[in-house]
């Protein structure tokens, strides 16, 4: 091996662990959440999917700022996307919804407001209208 | 052109001018997929998510697949010094191909089938007639059998002894490992085991002498189409599987109406097999067949030797790794799949893409480099072109591979924006019609013939598909997602009203080769080449 070629090597590995290590760390804040210090949930939402519709919970959800809650999502036919937006449009986050399984996220909302939720997975021609405005509520 | 070409010429220029005609009907697809996006709809819902389905199979598998499939089965043998294995094969493969595309386009065109190139089971079989499942499911189990067929006739060019030559000279196992590009590592290893039975005879007698392990070294192009081909088999192997799969559910409700319960399929594993056979192209094939042609390119076009060969040949080994554990990094939001696997598939092993091509770019770079001064050739711009398409392309999938920013950009317009069509039309794209024209006066013996409207098609191709991939990825900040329409919102329009003018200015670029090749060769002869071959007149 050259020497450029070792250099260069070292410039990639440099950035490389450099990228990897800031982006896992828990800088950022759902890393955290995942992978060094997952939260204890005061709260879990609970919701089906099925035939291009949300089952979200009866009287809608509402959940507090600050905290730690974990929604719960189960798919009765095929994969479908659980995508939490801001009133802006800007995704807060998202996770996909396999049939067969519990596929469980957790979240702490930072601001009070509404959100909307929009499935973002593809599910067959009728996702377009998988839109639920003002789906959840944050208070505090 | 020539009066009279050989038939693996004839067999590779018809290759790359069925490849041109699916980039055509791909950049079409795509302006009617964006006129629904910008609110505009040309297409009903239901037929805008067929034609989706449909785009990526007929640009990956009509275009990139059939103009690489052309370029090597007329490369390979010629770098070889051996004639290709079967041409007969090689035509076989060709209309396989086009066959078994038809048939899944054509499943979506009329039948409505939509379950896009993903298939997420049980979607198919739940969402669709059974009618359009079959006809998808045999025509992507066709294209795959093409795919197979190609591997067959490359392997048996590389593999197959010259006349004359005795096993013994280059025993098969040893090709084989080369051409695997394994070698690198067996020499490695009898080498070192060597070193130290040496070093014991030294040390206990009077000296030893370290045997030296050879390979039955090949071109690393050559060994770099091969080492592709160990993933273009696992990648026909699993997307076959997947329409057998899919036909085993809906025939039964096709010819006796009986319905099977899909949730005998698991969907999670399902899609882990799946992503695994199908990132064997876009995270195996597209680099690696990628990495090959610039370590071939770069020497040609420069004169000068290729940088770094020894390195080179450990990269195409490390590549082969990388592409087979890579595949999590499209299963990141889906959380049962377990943490590790998300970790060390999904992000750290798409990260050993990174060293794999950072390496071959920088060999590429440093051979252009150390062979200055150099002429700016049209292929070699194409190439550097393709290079920095790459770059953008890559950078942008390393971020969205990562388990973190994978929240808030899986599935949203980042991914075919900034990371897929940046790669594709950008990156691979540039590079393919770097190869077509460094091919084109080998095939046929006169370059194309205006310089102006090549340095049009390079421009507008490029500006193009860079504007075209920022525009739809830019809106992403607003949270648009990918796969979706908006009707009745105009939140995403600028977005999208952008990416249509870069897209129609990457048309443009395309449209001027079109125009420069059918200037150059006169569209007679180009339709001839598909009609009996015919025998030059004597002078």
């Amino acid at each position: 091996m050259e020497r450029a070629e070792k250099r260069w090597l070292a410039i990639l590995a440099i950035i490389a662990v450099g990228a990897n290590v800031i982006t896992l760390s828990p800088l950022v804040p759902w890393q955290s959440w995942l992978l060094w210090n997952p939260p204890q949930p005061v709260q879990e939402i609970h919701f089906s999917v099925s035939n291009y519709t949300f089952h979200l919970p009866p009287g809608g959800i509402t959940v507090p700022v600050n905290q730690p809650v974990r929604f719960v999502g189960t798919s009765e036919d095929v994969t479908y996307g659980f995508g939490v937006f801001r009133k802006d449009g800007g995704m807060l986050f998202q996770m996909q919804v396999i049939p067969g399984y519990a596929n469980g996220i957790t979240w702490v909302f930072d601001t009070p407001g509404t959100y909307d939720v929009r499935s973002t997975e593809y599910s067959g021609p009728g996702h377009v209208g998988m839109f639920v405005p003002d789906a959840i509520r944050v208070v505090g | 052109m020539r009066p009279y070409t050989t038939s693996v010429e004839r067999i590779a220029l018809r290759y790359e001018l069925l490849a041109m005609g699916a980039l055509a009907v791909a950049i079409i697809e795509g302006m009617l997929l964006r006129s629904n996006l910008l609110n505009l709809p040309l297409l009903e819902t239901d037929h805008w998510y067929a034609v989706l389905t449909a785009h990526p199979l007929v640009g990956i598998y009509g275009w990139a697949y059939l103009a690489v499939m052309g370029a090597f089965t007329y490369l390979v043998p010629k770098l070889l010094t051996k004639p290709l294995y079967s041409p007969r094969l090689a035509t076989i493969t060709m209309w396989t191909i086009v066959a078994g595309l038809a048939m899944a386009w054509s499943a979506g065109f009329f039948l409505r089938f939509a379950a896009l190139y993903t298939v997420y089971w049980p979607l198919p079989v739940v969402r669709f007639p059974p009618v359009s499942v079959t006809l998808f499911a045999v025509g992507l189990a066709t294209v795959e059998v093409g795919v197979l067929l190609f591997v067959v006739n490359i392997a048996s060019t590389v593999l197959r002894r010259p006349k004359g030559e005795k096993a013994k000279a280059r025993p098969t196992t040893a090709l084989l490992l080369a051409a695997l590009g394994i070698d690198v590592a067996v020499v490695a290893v009898g080498n070192f085991v060597a070193r130290r039975k040496a070093a014991k005879a030294a040390a206990s007698a009077d000296g030893g002498v370290a045997v030296r392990v050879k390979s039955a070294q090949l071109p690393v192009f050559v060994v770099s189409v091969v080492r592709g081909s160990v993933d273009a088999v696992i990648n026909a192997v699993v997307l076959a599987g997947a329409g057998i799969v899919m036909l085993v559910f809906a025939l039964p409700a096709l010819v006796a109406g009986v319905s099977l319960d899909p949730a005998n399929v698991d969907p999670l594993v399902y899609k882990n097999v799946f992503w695994w056979g199908l990132d064997m192209v876009a995270d195996g094939d597209v680099l690696i067949w990628v990495a090959g042609t610039l370590y071939l390119l770069a020497p040609i076009l420069t004169g000068g030797k290729l940088y770094g060969e020894s390195v080179v040949r450990w990269v195409i080994l490390a590549d082969l790794v990388v592409s087979m554990f890579v595949w999590s990094h499209h299963l990141m939001s889906d959380l049962p799949q377990p943490v590790y696997m998300r970790l060390i598939s999904g992000q750290f092993v798409t990260w050993g893409e990174f060293f794999t091509m950072g390496l071959s770019f920088f060999a590429a770079l440093m051979t252009v480099w150390g062979a200055r001064p150099v002429k700016m050739s049209m292929p070699l711009k194409f190439m550097l072109g393709g290079i920095f398409g790459f770059m953008l392309g890559g950078f942008s999938g390393l971020l969205q591979a990562n388990t973190g920013l994978n929240v808030i950009m899986h599935n949203t317009q980042w991914v075919p924006g900034f990371h897929v069509h940046e790669m594709i039309l950008v990156g691979l794209g540039n590079i393919i019609f770097a190869v077509v024209y460094a091919l084109l006066p080998m095939l046929t013996g006169t370059g194309l013939k205006s310089v102006r409207l090549a340095n049009a098609h390079f421009w507008l191709w490029t500006i193009g598909g860079v504007g075209m991939a920022f525009s739809m990825g830019l809106s992403w900040s607003l949270g648009a997602l990918r796969r979706t329409l908006y009707p009745g919102t105009d939140l995403y329009i600028p977005y999208q009203a952008s990416a249509a003018v870069f897209g129609a200015i990457l048309a443009a670029g395309f449209a001027a080769f079109v125009v420069n090749l059918v200037r150059t060769y006169g569209l007679k002869t180009l339709l001839g080449l598909f009609g009996p071959e015919t025998k030059p007149a004597k002078p």
